[in-house]
């Protein structure tokens, strides 16, 4: 479970709040949608969590433990975390960059290939063919194909996905998105999930927290967004898109 | 050209020792400077206060200039031959190494460094697993500067004795040979080609890793082979001083490893070489001694300095000198009283001992072109007077210093030059030929002034003191060794200025070697009166 407890963080020292008073709790196994508009704070709060940066005030508590107290570098590798601008390290191959957090934390170097062979077929990149490849030579959609590879590598309780599918076509999103739901039901993963695109949003979040201008304006589930929409920001943000995913 | 091969063909073993020492001069200190630079811009880069303070530490160095950088560690270090040079050459490597290392290290994007840190690595696994191996090719550019600049500024490491290719062109310009010059400058110059190309293949090597990695057998191997390309060449360079004989025709060179050692030094012009030449070879001739020759070096106080702190055993210095650069005692005119008072003070300060003279006295002489004497009517200095305002001088940086040179030359006379330059010993004989300068100071006994139609004019107000040379040597030595004086002694006397001034051009005009010119003159002056 992660909480949220007036969280709020300022990178200009008291100016401007990329995120305010935000209040929110994600239970274990579930997936939430943060959506939002860009720069409303989203890649913010997954930062806060793994704590790339410090709240300015609030807490933040995993399990129910303060995150501000537990070692960061523990702490990191116990979450997942795709990242928005992929972040592949470009002198390791794919399987070595899938194999990296295993390798933090000396896995055997057999365990380690078979895992990222199964991630890779996971994500739809035959290892035959990828495992070799440096990332400068994959396309932008399989880069987020193997950040999120990397990101399932040890199997984390909790995983941090910030528009991971953003520059995949139709077709290959839509598998991986399969496979995401797929993977939660199995697995039972604690999932927080960026993303510009209310279909995305609808289909794979639990519940969906909608921001805006550093601001949580509703969290609540697909129902409750669309039928008892809070303020005028979620009404017609639901009100524009027409639910092509809507099951 | 074609005659240029057959001199280095016959120079190759020499050749071969001091391509060596240069390698190892310039390897040492460029992986010294590794050692220091990357930690240093490594803590440049996490450190923005230290930042200024280290980049701004390194500038300034580069602003030394390298024989001021090599004098200044001298009289810091007291002590000539390799430690100085490799100080300098380390201080030089710094900035390249230490630069690229900040560039490289705070050019690594900061979304690749927080996906480093987000996936839970530590501090440390960044560092090594992230950020060196993608500054890499930014570092090995800093070293690869470094190296090739540290070939062309280790050529200088010969004037405080550290050898290598410097040494062939300072011994090339103290004997105006240019086919000496050459013979270090070209290895010179091919060697920082190599340098440069080794450097090059290690980052190619580097960047085949891709294709490595998929497993070829011979990609790996050449892979392999380019990224070891610049241990070749230091492999080369350990086998040349490990191995200074490979080249030298099967003979190895002294065949007693026990016998006593006497080191011979001497400052870096033609007499200096015939003299030192002279020493060794009475000593190789008369004694089971084992002579090591530390030639070339850069100037009067590099010498002293090592003969006090006991690099060197013996040289040949001047009375004059003695007198008025080391003692910085007034000038004397009478050279017994000068020689007398010399021997007493070396022996009370230093502990050293002045031998019999040679003979001969190389004092200064202020020189014209014979054509400007005759057309001038001059004989003596004090008939420049009325024609010094127009006159360019040009001479050495000791002699424009000295107190013994023109700053009192100018009182004791009452006039100045209009321009004065500051000249190589070699370059200032070639510049009053040339027409660059119109007055130079030359040595008594050059050789150069027979040679270039020069006429020496008569220091008719009796300014410059006697420079009469004697061999010095440390009391030490003498003590264990105490027949070297007589040995030394048989050359006492025998070397009158006319024959100095002979010897020297024998090297300076007829470009024979100071080895060759000092034997034959032994061997028709001085062993027929022993045997
Ligand atoms: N390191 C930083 N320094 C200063 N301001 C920052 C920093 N990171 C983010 N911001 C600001 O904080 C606000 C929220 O940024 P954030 O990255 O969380 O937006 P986002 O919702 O992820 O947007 P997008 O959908 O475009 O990725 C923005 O106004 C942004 O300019
Ligand atoms: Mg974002």
């Amino acid at each position: 479970m992660i909480s949220f407890c007036s969280v709020s963080k300022s990178f200009s020292n008291g100016g401007e709040w990329a995120v305010q008073d935000v209040s929110l709790e994600i239970q274990t196994g579930e997936t939430l949608v943060l959506l939002g508009s860009s720069g409303s704070g989203k890649t913010t709060l997954l930062r806060l969590v793994n704590r790339l940066i410090k709240p300015t005030s609030g807490k933040i508590l995993l399990d129910g433990t303060d995150v501000a107290t537990q070692n960061p570098v523990q702490l990191r590798r116990r979450i997942g975390y795709v990242f928005q601008g992929i972040g592949l390290f470009p002198h390791y191959s794919v399987a070595a960059n899938i194999e990296i957090v295993p390798r933090l934390l000396d896995w055997p170097k057999e365990k380690r290939q078979k895992r990222a062979c199964e991630l890779m077929e996971l994500v739809g990149l035959p290892p035959a063919e990828y495992a070799d490849r440096y990332p400068d030579e994959l396309s932008g959609g399989q880069q987020q194909r193997v950040g999120v590879a990397r990101a399932l590598a040890t199997d984390p309780e909790y995983l941090l996905m910030d528009e991971p599918f953003g520059a995949l076509d139709a077709i290959t999103r839509d598998s991986l998105q399969q496979e995401l739901i797929s993977l939660k039901q199995r697995l039972r993963k604690t999932i927080v999930f960026v993303t510009h695109d209310i279909g995305e949003a609808l289909r794979l979040g639990d519940r969906i927290a909608v921001m805006h201008r550093g601001r949580l304006e509703q969290i609540g589930s697909q129902d409750e967004l669309l039928n008892h929409p809070k303020t005028e920001f979620v009404r017609s943000l639901f009100e524009k898109s027409s639910m092509p995913n809507h099951p | 050209m074609i005659e240029w091969f057959q001199f280095v063909a016959t120079r190759l073993p020499e050749l071969w020792v001091r391509t060596g020492e240069h390698i190892l001069l310039t390897g040492t200190s460029t992986l010294i400077a590794i050692a220091i630079g990357i930690p240093l811009g490594l803590a440049a880069s996490r450190l923005p206060r230290l930042q200024g303070i280290i980049t701004g530490g390194v500038g300034i160095v580069q602003t030394i200039p390298s024989l001021a950088m090599l004098a200044m560690l001298l009289a810091l270090l007291n002590k000539i031959g390799t430690t100085p040079a490799i100080i300098a050459l380390v201080l030089y490597a710094l900035l390249p190494i230490v630069r690229n290392a900040l560039a490289g290290l705070t050019g690594v994007p900061a979304p690749i460094k927080e996906a480093a840190d987000g996936i839970g690595m530590t501090r440390n696994q960044r560092l090594w697993l992230v950020e060196l191996p993608l500054a890499t090719p930014v570092i090995i550019t800093g070293i690869q500067t470094a190296a090739v600049v540290g070939v062309g500024i280790a050529t200088l490491s010969a004037f405080i004795g550290a050898g290598g290719l410097g040494q062939f062109i300072n011994r090339g310009i103290a004997l105006s040979n240019h086919q000496l010059i050459l013979l270090g400058a070209v290895p010179a110059a091919l060697l920082a080609l190599a340098v440069d190309a080794s450097i090059t293949s290690v980052q190619w090597g580097l960047r085949r890793r891709r294709s490595a990695r998929r497993g070829n057998r011979l990609d790996g191997l050449i892979r392999t082979l380019a990224l070891s390309a610049p241990l070749f060449i230091l492999a080369t360079g350990c086998l040349a001083v490990w191995k200074p004989d490979l080249l030298s025709a099967g003979t190895t060179s002294s065949g007693d490893n026990n016998a006593p050692v006497i080191r011979i030094g001497s400052k870096n012009f033609t007499e200096q070489l015939i003299l030192g030449e002279i020493m060794a070879q009475l000593i190789e001739q008369n004694t089971e001694m084992q002579v090591v020759r530390k030639f070339d070096l850069g100037g009067t106080m590099i010498c002293h300095s090592a003969l006090r702190n006991g690099e060197i055993d013996l040289y040949a210095e001047y009375t004059g000198t003695a007198l008025t650069t080391v003692l910085k005692r007034e000038v004397i005119s009478n050279p017994n009283e000068a020689y007398r008072i010399v021997s007493e003070a070396y022996a009370k300060q230093f502990d050293l001992t002045w031998l019999s003279p040679f003979g001969f006295n190389n004092t200064y002489a202020i020189t014209l072109r014979e054509t400007d004497a005759q057309r001038w009517g001059i004989k003596s200095i004090s008939e420049l007077k009325s024609r010094a305002s127009e006159l360019r001088a040009g001479w050495t940086s000791e002699f424009s210093e000295r107190p013994d040179g023109y700053p009192g030359l100018r009182e004791h006379y009452g006039f100045k030059f209009a321009t004065v330059r500051d000249l190589d010993t070699a370059l200032m004989y070639e510049a009053l030929v040339q027409e660059e300068v119109d007055v130079i100071c030359a040595f008594a006994t050059d050789g150069r002034i027979a040679a270039y139609h020069l006429q020496p004019l008569e220091d008719d107000l009796q300014f410059f003191p006697p420079y009469f040379a004697a061999p010095i040597i440390s009391a030490a030595t003498l003590d264990k060794h105490p027949e070297l004086e007589k040995i030394l002694d048989l050359v006492a006397g025998k070397i009158s200025s006319e024959t100095m001034q002979r010897l020297n051009s024998q090297v300076d005009r007829d470009k024979r070697s100071p080895a060759e010119v000092a034997r034959e003159f032994l061997q028709s002056n001085i062993l027929p009166s022993i045997q």
